[in-house]
């Protein structure tokens, strides 16, 4: 919303504090050390694109987003941390990363400068959003984006690089609120569906590397490359 | 015009009566939370009074700058007093003296000049915690420029009288995004700067572990009351310029007449207090972070401030 | 109708393989047979669209067109020589056979969900079949449970589902553009209608956002470096599928989006893809001449050949696109048929090190011509039928005038040839140095497997069926706008 018009409606402004809080979850899925952190951010993160939902369904009215809005406040906060606990193991759960391929500030301050390119690359796309809310959205949504593809880079536990993955899937249905809002409500809910297999099928996978190779830190995965001389 | 200066002394008036009794209520609070009895809220009145009336023993290796420090310390709270809202919302006489920054130089010039004291007589404990002050001191720089950086830019002025009403007239305005990364930024750098948990624990008295506390250990007397009520003014009027521009602008006096002003006082106290029992909830569910660490919860502010000034010149 | 029998059938079959009561005896023949069917069940798919043009099953979200039809055929192809080689090699290779029945549930819906890419609509319905392509083959991949199959799996599934978010923003951008001209359906059909009213800019972000995103898991070079490890450290009959038609369905996917870019942003989409289409084929065929381990080498080589599927689209023109089509069609066929003769080595002798492999042409026969065979093929050998690919899509790059790329393709397929040939000559011809003891005999489904993939990879070199021939003169047609 430009300044100097007049002042927005509490419901817009509402939603930019949701977007605000939305981002600043993310910088704290980067910036925390322990798997159990990352898991409070995430559903930090979901609850505040459900609310995001909601305040953008209230006006005008629109029964379709506030269902949305329900179905990921469903999914994500309550469904996917459940099925988590339940695929893999207390003990992967409780774990805290001691090294990082990047140190905690220098990863902060990376994703700063990934949070400022996503505004350049979206400013020509805004045009087409004046005055609505999409001004808000896409550029938090692409941020998110780039900043879960980043939390992957720099995690190497199996748990927060899942994590990193979701929270990208999060970003891309943030800007989707606002710029797809009429995204028919049966693709919502398969895409709703498809979340939690996915964090199921990857539960799996990470109890049987922690069965099969013993530890869940994936980044020291190594071994199938070209040079290693056999 | 004589009652704009009146209401500026008696700012500053409020202000000294105050701070004690706001170090003594948390202490106090903290020591209620974790089930104990604790000290009197009035303790720090008590320990300023028989601080006054001891003996000063003073190294005849200092210099000048250790007996002139306590001095300084005391007074530049004072002065920062003056410029910023404490009781009243429109601006007093001295308050275009200096702006926000202005306001934030002058405190440092107090930390300064504490930190300089500390190294100044050859006290083991004094230059390490002094370094300890300036790594903090440091690393929250960034985050006060930017905060006081975005605050200008969204009010259009850096003078805390003007900067206060940009958040009071329209409500919405309450909640832009801005606003609240904006305090929750401010909120960890008085944490850091007040020397509270998690940067350092302000009751400690293990001196190899302590950052603030070490600018007083070679005090004694008059010397020591000074920078103990010095200290807790600088926490106060940290605590004021949070509440009364940033977080809560309403309760303040909106005439010159004296019933306002009277009026106003409980009310500030009010807010102190509610900001007491939060910082007392903040301080009993942390831990303090190790040495290393404390660059990281200063960079997160760093980054929470910039991610609001980001949301304002994008236009959110 | 015979479209919702092809997609609720593997459905079905994986339910029946779940139910463990069922699925311990009887989860190989059930899988087969539903295979089987898919297989008659798809070939009429195909010949009804020759006839009418399009079969649509529920309007507006299952639809098969030319294009789709093609890729289904693909799909029941490999899937049914593939089931058919499990039989004998999961039985031959699996540790602990209790669990075999896992491994035929998901293959089944692993199946399904390939069968639902070309045959759905909307783009966002698109977007959910391929990540259920991801993640129902995750777990195939990994089945082996050793240390670098459990590697392989990890990064296929994060490399791929990051792709795939990419790509969802790209969707949406693309529904944002679409409801920005006018609106419409979004569905394929709707998209190119309106495409002409697109703003460019919003669709050269959808398209780039799609490329690289899909990209990712079609393997385009640089998101490429999953696919080797888990091209190869998945069981041989999935190495199959993935290689053979998995990537081919992703990059169905961005050959939909082509026309409607190539109508909003004229050359701008088709120069997008020649460069990464050369740029994989290049990347790939300088890669596969190090490789360790042949059925890496095959990898490589399915990155190299959807590269030159992208830069036959990129490339442009009637005859190009035909070429990209047979190119998709010849490329499914050889590529298992590499699989199987790989997985026949791999149980001859044991080890999947082309340093430990010699002479296989005196000591296992069967695998030996089997893998010289499927390797002349890939590398584009005449007179099999990927050379005739190859070769038409160069003659079309230089009617079209583009001298540069297509001089750089056929540099690249240099490369590759003499690659994987060398490679393959090693393990193949030569005199075996110690005496190799009777190496195991292949089981029977495998050696069917092997000559029922071997005929059409032979015959097609040859002789292109009529019928054959007009689904890929109306794919072409498709992708051309």
């Amino acid at each position: 919303m430009p300044h100097g018009t007049q002042p927005d409606s509490i419901v817009v402004q509402l939603n930019a504090l949701a977007g605000g809080l939305f981002l600043l979850s993310t910088f704290g899925m980067v910036a925390t050390r322990q798997v159990q952190g990352c898991m409070r951010f995430f559903i930090l993160q979901s609850v505040f694109l459900a609310s995001s939902a909601f305040l953008l369904g209230l006006q005008p009215l629109s029964w379709h987003l506030i269902a949305v809005a329900i179905i990921n406040l469903i999914n994500k906060p309550i469904l996917i941390p459940w099925l988590l606990k339940r695929t893999v193991s207390g003990e992967v759960y409780a774990r805290r990363e001691i090294t990082q391929v990047l140190n905690i500030p220098i990863s902060l301050l990376v994703a700063l400068g990934l949070t400022m390119g996503a505004y350049f690359f979206t400013s020509p796309l805004l045009r087409f959003a004046e005055g609505s809310s999409a001004v808000v959205n896409l550029p938090i949504g692409l941020a998110t984006l780039l900043l879960g593809a980043f939390t992957l880079t720099v995690r190497r536990e199996a748990v927060p690089q899942l994590l990193g993955l979701l929270s990208m899937e999060n970003g891309a249905f943030f800007a989707s609120i606002a710029i797809a809002p009429e995204l028919h409500l049966f693709v919502e809910l398969v895409i709703a569906f498809d979340v939690l297999i996915a964090v199921f099928v990857i539960g799996v996978l990470t109890r049987a590397i922690h069965e099969h190779i013993g530890t869940t830190d994936v980044g020291s995965l190594a071994v199938l490359k070209e040079e290693s001389s056999r | 015009m004589i009652a704009r200066i009146a209401f500026n002394f008696a700012q500053v008036v409020v202000v000294m009566l105050f701070a004690p009794l706001l170090a003594g209520t948390v202490n106090r609070l903290k020591e209620m939370v974790q089930s104990e009895r604790g000290p009197s809220v009035f303790q720090p009145y008590r320990d300023i009074w028989k601080l006054f009336h001891k003996d000063e023993i003073v190294s005849e290796q200092s210099s000048w700058i250790f007996r002139f420090t306590p001095f300084v310390v005391f007074v530049t709270p004072v002065f920062v007093t003056l410029l910023i809202p404490v009781l009243t919302s429109y601006p007093l006489f001295f308050a275009f003296m200096g702006d926000m920054l202005g306001g934030g130089f002058v405190l440092a010039l107090g930390g300064f000049f504490a930190t300089l004291a500390a190294v100044d007589t050859g006290n083991p404990y004094g230059p390490m915690g002094a370094s300890r002050t300036r790594l903090v001191g440091f690393l929250a720089e960034p985050v006060f420029m930017i905060v006081f950086f975005t605050v200008s830019f969204v009010a259009g002025s850096t003078i805390p009288y003007i900067v206060q009403q940009h958040w009071v007239s329209p409500i919405a305005n309450f909640f832009e995004p801005t606003h609240v990364l904006v305090m929750l930024a401010f909120f960890m750098l008085i944490l850091a700067e007040g020397g509270r948990i998690p940067v350092d624990n302000p009751s400690g008295h293990f001196e190899l572990a302590m950052i603030d506390e070490s600018k007083g250990l070679e005090y004694s007397g008059p010397g020591a009351a000074l920078m103990m009520w010095g200290g807790e003014m600088k926490f106060f009027v940290l605590i004021c310029i949070f509440l009364n521009v940033l977080v809560t602008p309403w309760g303040l006096a909106r005439d010159i007449s004296v019933h306002e002003l009277v009026l106003a006082i409980p009310l500030v106290l009010i807010k102190v207090l509610v900001f007491a029992l939060t910082l007392v909830a903040v301080e009993c569910s942390l831990a303090k972070l190790r040495l290393f660490r404390i660059g990281e919860f200063l960079g997160a502010a760093f980054v929470i401030s910039v991610v609001a000034m980001t949301t304002w010149v994008f236009a959110i | 109708m015979i479209v919702l029998a092809i997609l609720l059938l593997p459905l079905v079959a994986a339910v029946l393989c779940w139910i463990s009561a069922i699925g311990r005896r009887a989860a190989a023949p059930i899988t087969m047979m539903t295979c089987l069917i898919l297989f008659a069940l798809s070939a009429r798919v195909v010949f009804r669209v020759i006839a009418f043009g399009k079969v649509v099953a529920v309007p507006d979200w299952i639809e098969v067109d030319a294009l789709g039809a093609l890729i289904l055929l693909l799909v029941a192809t490999v899937g049914v020589m593939a089931c058919l080689y499990s039989l004998g090699y999961m039985a031959r290779t699996t540790h602990d056979k209790s669990l075999l029945y896992h491994y035929y549930g998901n293959l089944n819906l692993f199946i399904f969900s390939m069968l639902a890419v070309p045959v759905v609509v909307g783009p966002s319905v698109t977007w959910l079949a391929v990540e259920f392509t991801t993640l129902l083959s995750v777990l195939l991949v990994g089945f082996e449970s050793s240390r670098e199959a459990l590697e392989a799996a990890w990064k296929y599934a994060i490399l791929t589902l990051t792709g795939a978010s990419i790509a969802l923003f790209g969707f949406l951008v693309l529904f944002w553009a679409m409801r920005q001209a006018g609106g419409g359906n979004y569905t394929w059909a709707g998209l190119e209608s309106v495409a002409p009213h697109l703003s460019p800019v919003l669709l050269k972000t959808a398209y780039l956002a799609i490329l690289v995103g899909f990209g990712t898991k079609v393997g385009l070079v640089p998101l490429h470096t999953w696919l080797p490890d888990a091209h190869s450290q998945a069981p041989t009959p999935v190495c199959a599928l993935l290689s053979g038609v998995e990537t081919t369905a992703v990059l169905y996917v961005i050959l939909r989006l082509m026309p409607i870019a190539h109508i909003t942003l004229g050359n701008g989409a088709e120069r997008w893809a020649l460069i990464f289409g050369l740029l994989s084929v290049g990347v790939a065929a300088f890669l596969l001449i190090q490789v360790h381990d042949y059925k890496r080498l095959f990898a490589y080589s399915t990155v190299e050949h959807m590269g030159i599927i992208l830069t036959a689209v990129g490339l442009g023109g009637a005859a190009a696109h035909y070429g990209a089509m047979y190119q998709i069609l010849s490329h499914a066929l050889t590529k298992s048929l590499c699989f199987f003769a790989a997985g026949a080595v791999l149980m001859a002798t044991g080890t999947q090190e082309i340093a430990s492999v010699r002479a296989l042409m005196r000591t296992s026969p069967l695998a030996g011509s089997a893998l010289l065979l499927g390797g002349l093929a890939i590398s584009g050998a005449p007179p099999f039928a990927v050379f005739l690919g190859e070769f038409a899509i160069l003659r079309a790059g230089i009617n079209q005038g583009h001298y540069l790329a297509v001089a750089l393709l056929a540099v690249f397929l240099v490369v590759a040839f003499f690659g994987i040939l060398f490679h393959v000559n090693r393990m193949v011809l030569g005199q075996s140095d110690e005496k190799m003891a009777t190496l195991p005999r292949i089981p029977l489904t495998c050696s069917l497997t092997l000559f029922a993939a071997a005929f059409p990879v032979v015959a097609l070199g040859l002789y292109v069926p009529g019928f054959l021939h007009q689904l890929l003169i109306r794919a072409a047609a498709i992708i051309g706008g």
